[in-house]
Order: structure tokens, then C-alpha cells, then sequence
């Protein structure tokens, strides 16, 4: 809300500069946000938080104002001047839960014509745009009294009375904005006696406007129930200076004081003779008694105040402390309905003695935490791959949901049950992400847009999938990304395909991770929105955790990229879950190994971990180790074949190997291959 | 007879002489002393020497032969150093090409800070709790004293899935999860994801906040006060000011929102501070005894404290980071600094 300082000086008078007073009031709990100069005056831009309503006004900041510096406030003396005449409006509450109280008074003969400029200026300054002087004036006495108030064309109410009750069957309204409103039935509109005529406490209607014919008028201060102005105000997307007010709260017992004051500058400015008053309120206010132990001010706060000042702070807050015997009573004013306990009453006591004068003091520390085991085992998988080279990504959780067309993911895909917003910021945010898949390929377009030619990324986060709850699943999964293109490595690296680059990183994972069954299975499930030829399904500790590969053609064209890429996606819960645990010790063997080479020549179809794990079995109490070292193909090397050359280290526990016994076991080695694979052995 | 091995001894000196690399003072030794070598033949022929010369002749005969094994080796380690040398010089390769290294990746920004903020609660005995990013409006709302219908909802703006399920707008309902599951004394923070329908320079529809809380029987504002100012010390450093202002938060009563100098100006004002020397960040208070009540713990037997953050919000004062989207664009020009 914009206050100026001058009209706050009306009020209450403090010799504190307009940066002074910004501060107090920041301090105080109104922050401050921010200030503008104009010719003579300071503009303050406070932001009231929901629960003050009683400062979305002049008056009644500097109302906290005097509270806070200790200063009088001036209560203006507000007194009407009532014609002579019997008359008093005819008003009629149908739905007294909805509408607390209505109070009106008739003003006859006034004479519409723009308001003076003290009044008119004062209006545009705080961001209301003058009208005409009835309509200033009701604008002009909420800006400095903070209650709503309207004013009808009198002549134009059939009847000439009003009825506050809810629409009903009535379902159209056309308003003030020269908008034909959709009305639900449960909203509370004012009526005169055939017709509704305001949307109570949102805004008026256009038929019985207070224009430049208008000679009498009615004018209402009324206070409406806080829930059903704000429901109507969101139902009709329609926030008004007047339901603002309404849904935090107004404060009933000042509104007839804000009607009079209303009343009184329009028979001074516009002329006209008051009516009496009308003022129907059904359940006057009862002022909450807040039982109150002083000392429960140090045990939330832990500060020890003494009684009589805490006492005064609350007096000049208006707050009254009843006293019987030990007990006390603490009344605050029926302007702070945000008061209701005695926890309430201790925040503004210490809100007025000063956060700052709290001191700080430490609780007694039992023992220090530890990371849970999940937290530290991500922690441990960034590291890895980090160490690998791959930096970390955060993206937004959402998926526009034609990225899974461009995936090529099928019509029965579990990632295509999607979870939507109803109230996305835009159309391609209306998803919740079920595979990190989409934005990591957006981070290679960005990336690729800004001349990047290389990029290795990966994400740990979750996707919300459909659970049968009412909740969705939040699994948590890793995926990575590699764009193959020249950097600083390509000056070392030999033509191999870009997807071992991503393998390696993950199986230094798994080493990290200590996971030694692990393997790369190429038949299976495929991705379809990986190369077939160049994917494969991870698997873990015997449970497929995901997939990895070379991203197809034909997505990279939807995606609208080119390059080499290369993405994983795992579940991360299922690969941290079967962990092994712990280290054991093996003991180092005790004689020495002997070591022999083997190139075969074999298909090029064939797998070479399954060749590998061939030569193991053959001999599996003797070999400790098949490392292969070579894979050729090309001069020497028959059409559709490829050699593969193996280091094979022989080592038996209980004695040193002779050559004649390794060169044994080599041969039958050889001859298996031949038989199961049709393996030649590399002249 | 003498004088033949002299001559013999005069020629090898000659020839080692002449020769110009290691090679040929090779075939020099083989010439002389090689099995068919010359020396090596008057050796053998030394039973044909009459006996009475025999001594003599033998003597002459080693001496010459040690005289040539020393020049021979003298010339060898001359040329054979030489040639090292001169491999050595040809060999050569350029030190200032890049070495052969997997570029290390970078740690997300938010995550380093994230992980520093979580230690310096490790160490306060605080543990770590999460909650689920789609949330029931319960949670998220009215257990935070928050009812439908309540102004305070306007304060966070909303993503919806239904009428009763929301992306979660804070971290606080960990705190209502937590206290539900477990009895005081509580000391806990939660990280995570959290969403608001909002979007500008300052404002991304996700962020990430840290939410902490301590419920025990005694304690107060003035632990709170000074926890907080523990962690912005260790975050910002021993000497960064502090300020604890009156605020608003429904869950919380008394709140408070913390405000630290400006750490771009020093406190001197400008942009980033809006000229006030000071830049908020963290809400925090006593937690509401509502909430105690939602959760079904005597607010007459329990106090406790809550806090918030937002880390993006750290992150960008500790490094000087004007503009929040950066943080999930993933642009490696970006990352890489980090
Ligand atoms: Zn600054």
C-alpha cells in the first residue's frame, strides 16, 4: 500500500525523516519496500502482510506508527450534521453470516462536479484515478480510514431501499468496468427492491453508478464476511481496492465513523442534506478476552521483560489488560482481529520492544548429525561422475508433453500417463517429467545454439509417476548426456565410438559404487528413442536399472540437433538399493602369475564379453584375469570379421605354473573358442 | 719380436685414433682383439715363443693388450656418450601440448552451496528429512494454518493438479510429516524442490528451499536467533551483520525475516539492496501452537522454532549471480565456473 508522509502527518506528528520512518516501520513488522520522491511529499510503498488489514490505510498506519515511536495519535473528531428530516434509509440483511452489519445514510441534493484537487491529487498519488467529488470522497476517506465504502444513485434504486442477499437464480450483473459479470449463486450481491445493484464488497453496478445527473445519493459502509468476498473476488478474477480489504478483514466497529466522515466532506464539498442513519447490525461485536501469563513472554522469547514494560508496550497498541487477582486479561481492539491467543499478544510485544534486543543463545548440542546413507551415496555418484567429467544439470520439473512424441515412446509407454497442472504458466510447462530425458536434450540445443561443440551433463532428479494414490511416485533417476565433438580430450582420443565414453563413466560409477555385477545386455528392451544398434539395457546386481545409447536419428532431428550423442537414464533407487556392503579383505596371492596373449579372428557379430567370459569358464579354478586389449579390423582381416586380441593371466593358488601346463590349458582354450565361436586363431 | 707387437700396439693406437664413431672402434677391437684378432693370434702363438723370450714376450704382449683395452674403452665411452647426447637432443618432444586428462565436471552451483549448508546443520545436530514434491493441499496449507479461503495463499502463488493436491510452495510441510511421525525433541532440516506459479528475472517456477525446525520443551526466539546467526557466519563469514525484523508467516508466531549487510556493497546501498544496505534471506519464527495442534502435540508443553530459505537466493549473493534463470539453463559456460 502507497502512504504520503504529509497525510501521515496529519495523523500523528514525528520528526523523523522519510528514511527514518521507512526504517521504523520496516523494523516494526511493515516492511518498507519501497520510497518515491515527489515535489513536496515522500511516497512510501508498504507491504502489509495479510494479517494487519488495519494498516491498509493512512490512519491506521500511522495509528502503528504512534504505537511504535510512543507518540499520540490525532483522532480526528468526526461529527455529521443531520437534516432535519425523519428520513433513514430502509435496509434489510437476508444473510446476516454473510453481511455482519450495513450501515447507509441518504445525502439529497448534492452536485456531482470533479473534486478538489487536495482530494483529486491525493487520489492519483496513491494510484486511484479520480472521478467525480461523491466518488472521490468514498475512494479518499478508504485510502485514509481503510473501510470500503459505495455510494449509489438513490433515484436510481427501485424502491429506494436495499437488500443485501445472495444472487440466487440470478446469474448476471453488469458492473461498474462496464462488465457483464457470471454470477454463482452463492454471491452475495446488494439489491434494491427488484434488482441487484453492487456485488457486496467487490464492486458496484453500472446502473446505478453515481454520475453527472445524480442529485441524491445513497451511501453505504457495510462489512461483509471475509470468506465469501474473497470467493466471489477469485471466482470472478476481480481484486478491487474494496475486497482486498473485505477478505482480510474490515473492521466492523469503525465503519460507522468512516460512513460519517464520508457523509460530512460530501454535504461540504457536494452539498446536500444528511439523512439520519440507518444501521443494521444484527450480532454486535464481541471483543476477544485473551487470558495472559507474563511469564510466557521469556519462555518463547528468552528475554526477561519486565511486566509494567510489556504492559505499556500493549497500552499503546490500544490493547487493554484487565486484572484479577495473578490472572490478567489482555482485550486488544476490535480493529486487530489477527489477535487471538496469548501467542499473538507476545508477538506484538516483542515486535514493539525489538527483535534486536533479543538475544542470541545457542540450544545445547546432543551430538552432531550424519548424512543419511541416500544423501551420502548421491553425494558419491556426483563425485564419479564429475571425475568423469560430466557436470551437473538442474532442470525444471516439467515435460511438454509433445517431447514423448518426439522420444517415439509408444502409445502404452507408463511414461506417457502424464500429471498435469491445471494452471501450468504455459501450455508446454502442463506436465510433470517421467524421464529426465527431454531437458537434457534441450541443455545439448542450448548448448549447440551458443557454439558449444562438446557436452557432458547428467541430472539427478525425480519424475512423478502415476501411483494409484492420491499422490503420485516420486522416483528418483540419474540420466546423462554426452555430445561428442572436438575438445581438449579429442587431442588424445583414437576414432572409438563416442558411447564408451559414457559407458566408462558409468562403470567408474559402479567401481566407485563398489558393484561388480554388472552388464550391458544387448538383447532385450529397446529405447525407442535410442540407435538399435548402438543401446542397450544396463543391468545391476541382476535387475535391469536402465538404458544406455546412441540417441536415434530420428529423435535428434525432432529435437531439432545434430552430433554425436549419447544418453543414459537409470533408476537411481534401484541401483543405490543393491549395493553391496562394505569391503572384505582378500588376501594378496602368493605366487606369481603367467601371462599369455591371444588373437582370434572371429565374427563380427559376435559379443566379446561373451567371448571373455568363454575363455574364463574354460578355466575358471586357473584364470584370474581376461583383459581385452585389441579389437581389429580391416587389412589381414576378412570381410565381416574382427580380432579381438586377449590378455590372459594364469595364477593357481598353490604353486608356480609351468610354461608346459599354461601352454596346455591355452590350447583347449583355443580349441573351445573355435568350437563355440568358429574362432581362428590371428596368423 | 718385441718390436712386432710394438708396431702392432702403434697401429691399434692409430686406428682407434682415426676412428670417428662407435662403430668403427668396434671393428677396431675386433680386428685386435676379437677371436680372430691379431693380438688375440699372438696370444695363442705364445707357446711358440722359445722358452727363454717366453716371459718377456708374454709380459709385452699383456701390457700391449691392456694399453689397447684401455684406449679402446677410453674412445668407446667418448662416442657412445656422444651419441647419447646427440639421441638425446634429436629426441625431443613439445612440453606446452595439453596433457592427457579427462576434464573434471562441474558441481551445480546450488548443490555446492546446498551441500555447505546442510554440513554446518550436521554439525549443529540437525538431520535431514524430505518430503514428497507433490503435495496434498493439506499439508502444504491447512495444517500450516493456512485454510482454504485464507488471504495468506495469495503470499505463495500456486501450481495446482487438483482440488486437493498442489506442487509443494515450501519446504514447511516436512515439518508437518515429521512432527506427525515423531515425538519432541526434534532438530531437523528438509531440502527439496518447490514450486510457484511465477516467472521473471527474479523468479523461476521452481526453486530449491531448506527448511529447518527444533521442537523441544525449552526453547525460544533467542535460540533461534542464535542458530541462524551460527549458519549466516559460516556461510557469509564471521564478520557479515545480521538483522532479525518483525514479519508474517501463518505457521510461525512471532515471525521474522532475517536480513544480512549487503554483500555487494558492503552496506553502503545499492541496486541489489535497494540502497538499504541490507538484503533478506530467511523467514523464520517460533512455530505457531496451531501447527502444534494440527500435529497433536501440547502447545502448552512444547516450544520450537522453524526457518526457510531459498538457496538459489544464497548461491547468487555468495557468487554475484544477478539473474536466478541461469541456474537451470545448464549452459556449460555457466557451470564450468562453479
Ligand atoms: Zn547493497
Amino acid at each position: 500500500m502507497k502512504a504520503s508522509i504529509n497525510w501521515l502527518k496529519e495523523f500523528v506528528e514525528f520528526s523523523l525523516t522519510p528514511q527514518e520512518i521507512a526504517e521504523t516501520l520496516t523494523m516494526s513488522g511493515l516492511e518498507v519496500e519501497g520510497m518515491e520522491e515527489t515535489e513536496n511529499d515522500t511516497l512510501l510503498e508498504v507491504n502489509v502482510p495479510p494479517n494487519r488489514p488495519d494498516c491498509l490505510s493512512i490512519n491506521g498506519l500511522a495509528r502503528e506508527i504512534s504505537a511504535v515511536l510512543g507518540l499520540t495519535l490525532k483522532q480526528s473528531r468526526i461529527s455529521v450534521s443531520e437534516s432535519e428530516t425523519v428520513e433513514r434509509p430502509a435496509v434489510e440483511i437476508k444473510d446476516p453470516g454473510l453481511c455482519m452489519r450495513y450501515s447507509a445514510r441518504i445525502i439529497r441534493g448534492v452536485r456531482i462536479a470533479p473534486a478538489p484537487q487536495r482530494i483529486s491529487q491525493r487520489l492519483e498519488l496513491h494510484g486511484i484515478r479520480a472521478k467525480n467529488n461523491v466518488v472521490d470522497i468514498t475512494n479518499y476517506v478508504l485510502l485514509e480510514m481503510g473501510h470500503p465504502l459505495h455510494a449509489f444513485d438513490l433515484d436510481k434504486l427501485s424502491g429506494g431501499r436495499i437488500v443485501v442477499k445472495q444472487a440466487g437464480s440470478t446469474d448476471k450483473f453488469l458492473s461498474l468496468d462496464n462488465d457483464e459479470k457470471t454470477l454463482s449463486s452463492e454471491t452475495l450481491l446488494i439489491w434494491d427492491k427488484e434488482k441487484p445493484v453492487a456485488i457486496a464488497g467487490v464492486m458496484g453496478g453500472l446502473d446505478t453508478e453515481v454520475a453527472g445527473d445524480t442529485v441524491n445519493i445513497l451511501l453505504e459502509s457495510a462489512c461483509f464476511n471475509p470468506v465469501s468476498v474473497r470467493r466471489t473476488s477469485k471466482r470472478l478474477n476481480l481484486s478491487t481496492e474494496s475486497s482486498y480489504r473485505f477478505e482480510r478483514g474490515a473492521d466492523i466497529e469503525g465503519l460507522i465513523k468512516a460512513l460519517d466522515r464520508a457523509a460530512h466532506l460530501i454535504a461540504e464539498i457536494a452539498g446536500g442534506k444528511i439523512s439520519a442513519l440507518a444501521d443494521n447490525y444484527p450480532a454486535p461485536f464481541k471483543p476477544v478476552q485473551i487470558p495472559f501469563k507474563f511469564s510466557k513472554i521469556n519462555a518463547v522469547l528468552g528475554i526477561d521483560i519486565n511486566p509494567q514494560i510489556a504492559e505499556e508496550l500493549l497500552t499503546r497498541l490500544g490493547f487493554k489488560i484487565k486484572r484479577e487477582g495473578d490472572r490478567h486479561t489482555v482485550v486488544p481492539p476490535c480493529y486487530r482481529q489477527d489477535i487471538r491467543r496469548d501467542i499473538d499478544v507476545i508477538e506484538e510485544i516483542a515486535r514493539l520492544y525489538g527483535y534486536d534486543k533479543i538475544p542470541a543463545s545457542l540450544p545445547s548440542i546432543r551430538i552432531q548429525s550424519e548424512l543419511p546413507a541416500m544423501r551420502n551415496l548421491l553425494r558419491t555418484v556426483t563425485e564419479s561422475l564429475r571425475r568423469s567429467g560430466y557436470s551437473e544439470a538442474i532442470n525444471f520439473s516439467f515435460l511438454n508433453p509433445s517431447a514423448l512424441d518426439k522420444l517415439m515412446l509408444s502409445p502404452e509407454d507408463a511414461r506417457r500417463n502424464l500429471i498435469k497442472i491445471k494452471n501450468p504458466l504455459k501450455n508446454e510447462d502442463e506436465a510433470l517429467r517421467t524421464t529426465l530425458i527431454p531437458a537434457l536434450l534441450e541443455n545439448v540445443r542450448l548448448n549447440l545454439s551458443r557454439g558449444e561443440k562438446s557436452l557432458r551433463l547428467f541430472e539427478l532428479s525425480k519424475v512423478f509417476l502415476h501411483s494409484g494414490q492420491k499422490l503420485p511416485a516420486e522416483p528418483l533417476r540419474l540420466s546423462a548426456v554426452y555430445l561428442k565433438g572436438a575438445d581438449s580430450l579429442s587431442l588424445w582420443q583414437g576414432k572409438h565410438d563416442g558411447f564408451y565414453d559414457l559407458k566408462g563413466a558409468l562403470e567408474g560409477l559402479f567401481a566407485e559404487l563398489r558393484i561388480e555385477d554388472y552388464s550391458f545386455a544387448s538383447e532385450g528392451f529397446r529405447e525407442p528413442y535410442l540407435h538399435p544398434g548402438k543401446s542397450c539395457v544396463v543391468r545391476a546386481c541382476k535387475i535391469d536399472i536402465g538404458t544406455i545409447g546412441a540417441l536415434h536419428p530420428a529423435a535428434a532431428q525432432a529435437f531439432d540437433i545434430s552430433g554425436e550423442i549419447y544418453l543414459l537414464e537409470l533408476d537411481a533407487e534401484k541401483l543405490l538399493l543393491n549395493i553391496p556392503a562394505g569391503v572384505t579383505y582378500r588376501p594378496l596371492p602368493k605366487y606369481p602369475y603367467v601371462e599369455r596373449d591371444m588373437a582370434i579372428v572371429v565374427s563380427t557379430e559376435i559379443k566379446s564379453a561373451d567371448v571373455s567370459a568363454a575363455i574364463l569358464n574354460a578355466e575358471p579354478d586357473m584364470i584370474e584375469s581376461v583383459s581385452l586389449f585389441d579389437i581389429y579390423t580391416g587389412a589381414h582381416i576378412p570381410g565381416g570379421k574382427k580380432s579381438l586380441a586377449f590378455a590372459i593371466r594364469y595364477r593357481a593358488g598353490d604353486r608356480t605354473f609351468t610354461d608346459s601346463e599354461v601352454d596346455l590349458m591355452h590350447t583347449k582354450i583355443i580349441k573351445q573358442l573355435a568350437d563355440s565361436f568358429s574362432a581362428e586363431l590371428r596368423s | 719380436m718385441i718390436e712386432d707387437i710394438l708396431s702392432i700396439k702403434d697401429l691399434a693406437r692409430e686406428e682407434i685414433k682415426k676412428a670417428k664413431d662407435s662403430k668403427t672402434v668396434q671393428a677396431v677391437r675386433v680386428k685386435f682383439l676379437g677371436k680372430k684378432g691379431i693380438l688375440t693370434g699372438k696370444l695363442k702363438s705364445l707357446s711358440s715363443i722359445p722358452n727363454e723370450h717366453r716371459p718377456e714376450y708374454g709380459r709385452v704382449l699383456n701390457e700391449v693388450k691392456t694399453e689397447i683395452e684401455a684406449i679402446l674403452k677410453k674412445q668407446e665411452e667418448f662416442f657412445k656418450s656422444a651419441e647419447l647426447q646427440n639421441s638425446l637432443k634429436a629426441n625431443r618432444i613439445d612440453v606446452t601440448v595439453p596433457g592427457y586428462c579427462i576434464p573434471c565436471g562441474h558441481r551445480h552451483p546450488t548443490s555446492r552451496v546446498l551441500d555447505e549448508i546442510v554440513d554446518v546443520f550436521l554439525s549443529l545436530g540437525f538431520r535431514i528429512e524430505e518430503g514428497p514434491e507433490v503435495e496434498l493441499d493439506y499439508y502444504n496449507f491447512e495444517a500450516l494454518n493456512m485454510p482454504k479461503d485464507h488471504p495468506a495463499r495469495d503470499m505463495q502463488d500456486t501450481f495446482y493438479i487438483n482440488e486437493d493436491v498442489v506442487l509443494r510452495t515450501h519446504t514447511s510441510p516436512v515439518q508437518v510429516h515429521v512432527m506427525k511421525k515423531n515425538r519432541p525433541p526434534l532438530r531437523v532440516i528438509a531440502p527439496g524442490k518447490v514450486y510457484r506459479c511465477d516467472a521473471d528475472v527474479s523468479h523461476t517456477p521452481m526453486f530449491q528451499q531448506i527448511e529447518g525446525f527444533m521442537v523441544d520443551s525449552h526453547i525460544t526466539m533467542s535460540d533461534l536467533k542464535g542458530v541462524l546467526e551460527v549458519f549466516i557466519h559460516q556461510i557469509f563469514g564471521p564478520k557479515t551483520p545480521v538483522r532479525f525484523r518483525p514479519s508474517f508467516f501463518p505457521f510461525t508466531e512471532p515471525s521474522a525475516e532475517i536480513d544480512i549487510g549487503c554483500v555487494i556493497c558492503g552496506g553502503t546501498g545499492c541496486r541489489v539492496c535497494k540502497n538499504t544496505g541490507w538484503i533478506e534471506i530467511l523467514g523464520a519464527g517460533m512455530i505457531n501452537p496451531r501447527v502444534f495442534e494440527m500435529v497433536g502435540y501440547d502447545p502448552e508443553a512444547y516450544t520450537g522454532f522453524a526457518f526457510g530459505m531459498g538457496i538459489e537466493r544464497i548461491t547468487m549473493l555468495k557468487y554475484g549471480i544477478d539473474d536466478i534463470r541461469l541456474f537451470f539453463e545448464n549452459d556449460k559456460r555457466f557451470l564450468e565456473q562453479f
